[in-house]
């Protein structure tokens, strides 16, 4: 717990609770649209196109998968900064002189990353489907509800999301150590998000399991890399 | 007096380059050792052995009893400066001491160790804007706040004044008065010349000659610097 507190104070958090912020901010722009673009179909006497729309889980997919886009790209830019740059310029000589062991730390940073993403994920989706929801009522644009209880299904897929971004944060991380740079592993997120991104809307009534589903496999893939990547710091050289 | 590092027939090479071979020194308790030799002599890959930042092909390096890269332990006991320090911009000194302290696991008084380096009136200015000669005091003070038994100090006056370099000196005095031993690279003959009690050549990548420097000092006396740059050379004197 100690070197999680001693990574949190090497970095800004500030700066990254703001650029979740903004990924919050664009979300609640996109969840608006959708409902607008509902009001207009509706009134247009509707539309196989705006199936997606017309009910909460499809509504909760597209704000997800944007969100699961967004923020792995911020996972990525955290990791980035506490993992690629620390290694691979200057303070890895300070940061391997310390007597603590090399995977303890990275164990720390990979933690102090996951932490991160998943709470901004989590705050960020769960607050744009509940405002989008409040709007909603208002507007008098409900979309159906389908499936279980709603706000359980968004807590859930928020929290696997939030987890899902971490883990390709965190592969990303691994290949910008790879290529020694941290705007490798921003592109590597940016490759990784264009891939799977869409994955999250296949079965919207399912979203919990699809999200369940791709968590399994990304903190699997993820596992490995980073367990790859804690040998490679393991024997490393400054 | 207890030997603090024992350096045995070190090997190191770089692919077909052989930087290091058939290296071997002692460093004692207290005393100032000096490592001189020129431009990629070697001495900032020595250091790095030393503290374990770069394995050893062959040969052994033990410090304070303990096989250097076997276990990171005795760093605890270690400080460094290598080359120019690097720090987090956004943090100010004593933050970044703090935190210094916390992963050395030892408690120490900050605003006394920024006192003796002279950065006492730094406040909360966070280290982005240092100079040059501030970052290399504060690289120092971060080396010896931990009290180490042994400072591995790579050309730590590099941009510091000349009331500072004194400051320095006068600095790692006191420390090797307390037992601390220091090792210090430099490629400038006056600077290691002033501060060490004894001097290793490092040339051709081991250290051909070991000498007290008080005594080859008052052999040579004018041509002493002479004297160490035609062993810096690889001549004989």
């Amino acid at each position: 717990m100690n070197l999680y507190k001693l990574e949190l104070r090497k970095i800004r958090l500030s700066s990254y609770i703001w650029c979740a912020f903004g990924i919050f901010t664009g979300l609640l722009a996109l969840g608006i649209l959708f409902l607008i673009i509902l009001q207009v179909e509706t009134g247009n006497g509707g539309s196989q196109d705006v199936e997606l729309f017309d009910h909460w889980n499809g509504l909760l997919a597209l704000i997800t998968a944007l969100a699961f886009a967004c923020f792995s790209v911020l996972s990525a830019a955290v990791a980035a900064k506490a993992i690629v740059s620390e290694y691979c310029k200057d303070n890895a000589a300070v940061l391997l002189s310390y007597p603590v062991k090399r995977k303890a730390v990275l164990a720390a940073k990979c933690l102090m990353v996951c932490t991160i993403t998943t709470v901004c994920a989590f705050v960020s989706n769960v607050s744009a489907v509940g405002i989008v929801y409040v709007i909603a009522q208002f507007m008098k644009t409900v979309p159906q509800m389908t499936g279980g209880p709603f706000a359980l299904t968004v807590c859930m897929s928020s929290i696997l999301m939030g987890i899902l971004s971490s883990a390709a944060g965190l592969a990303s991380a691994a290949f910008g150590y790879r290529r020694r740079s941290g705007i490798a592993a921003i592109v590597c997120s940016l490759a990784i998000v264009c891939v799977t991104a869409n994955l999250v809307t296949i079965s919207p009534r399912r979203i919990v399991w699809v999200m369940l589903a791709m968590c399994v496999l990304f903190t699997g893939a993820a596992n490995v890399i980073c367990h790859l990547l804690a040998k490679k710091i393991e024997i490393m050289e400054v | 007096m207890n030997t603090i590092v024992n350096v045995n027939s070190i090997a190191k090479s770089y692919g077909p380059v052989q930087v290091i071979h058939n290296c071997s020194f002692q460093i004692y308790e207290g005393e100032v050792y000096g490592l001189l030799g020129i431009n990629g002599a070697g001495k900032t890959t020595l250091m790095k052995m030393i503290l374990g930042l770069q394995r050893i092909d062959s040969g052994s390096i033990y410090v304070l009893g303990i096989k250097a890269g076997s276990s990171p332990e005795y760093l605890s006991n270690v400080g460094s400066v290598i080359e120019t320090p690097s720090f987090y911009g956004h943090m100010n000194a004593e933050e970044l001491l703090s935190m210094h302290l916390s992963y050395m696991q030892k408690k120490a008084d900050i605003a006394k160790t920024l006192q003796l380096v002279g950065l006492e009136h730094t406040g909360r200015k966070p280290i982005s804007q240092y100079s040059l000669g501030m970052k290399q005091r504060l690289g120092l003070a971060r080396a010896i706040i931990h009290r180490p038994r042994l400072l591995i100090l790579d050309e730590p006056l590099n941009g510091l004044d000349p009331i500072a370099i004194t400051q320095m000196r006068e600095l790692m005095r006191r420390l090797t008065d307390q037992g601390v031993s220091i090792l210090l690279s430099s490629h400038i003959i006056g600077e290691i010349q002033h501060t060490a009690d004894r001097i290793g050549i490092l040339s051709g990548g081991s250290v051909k000659q070991e000498f007290n420097t008080a005594e080859k000092v008052s052999e040579y006396g004018g041509q002493f610097e002479d004297y160490v740059v035609n062993l810096m050379k690889g001549e004989s004197a």
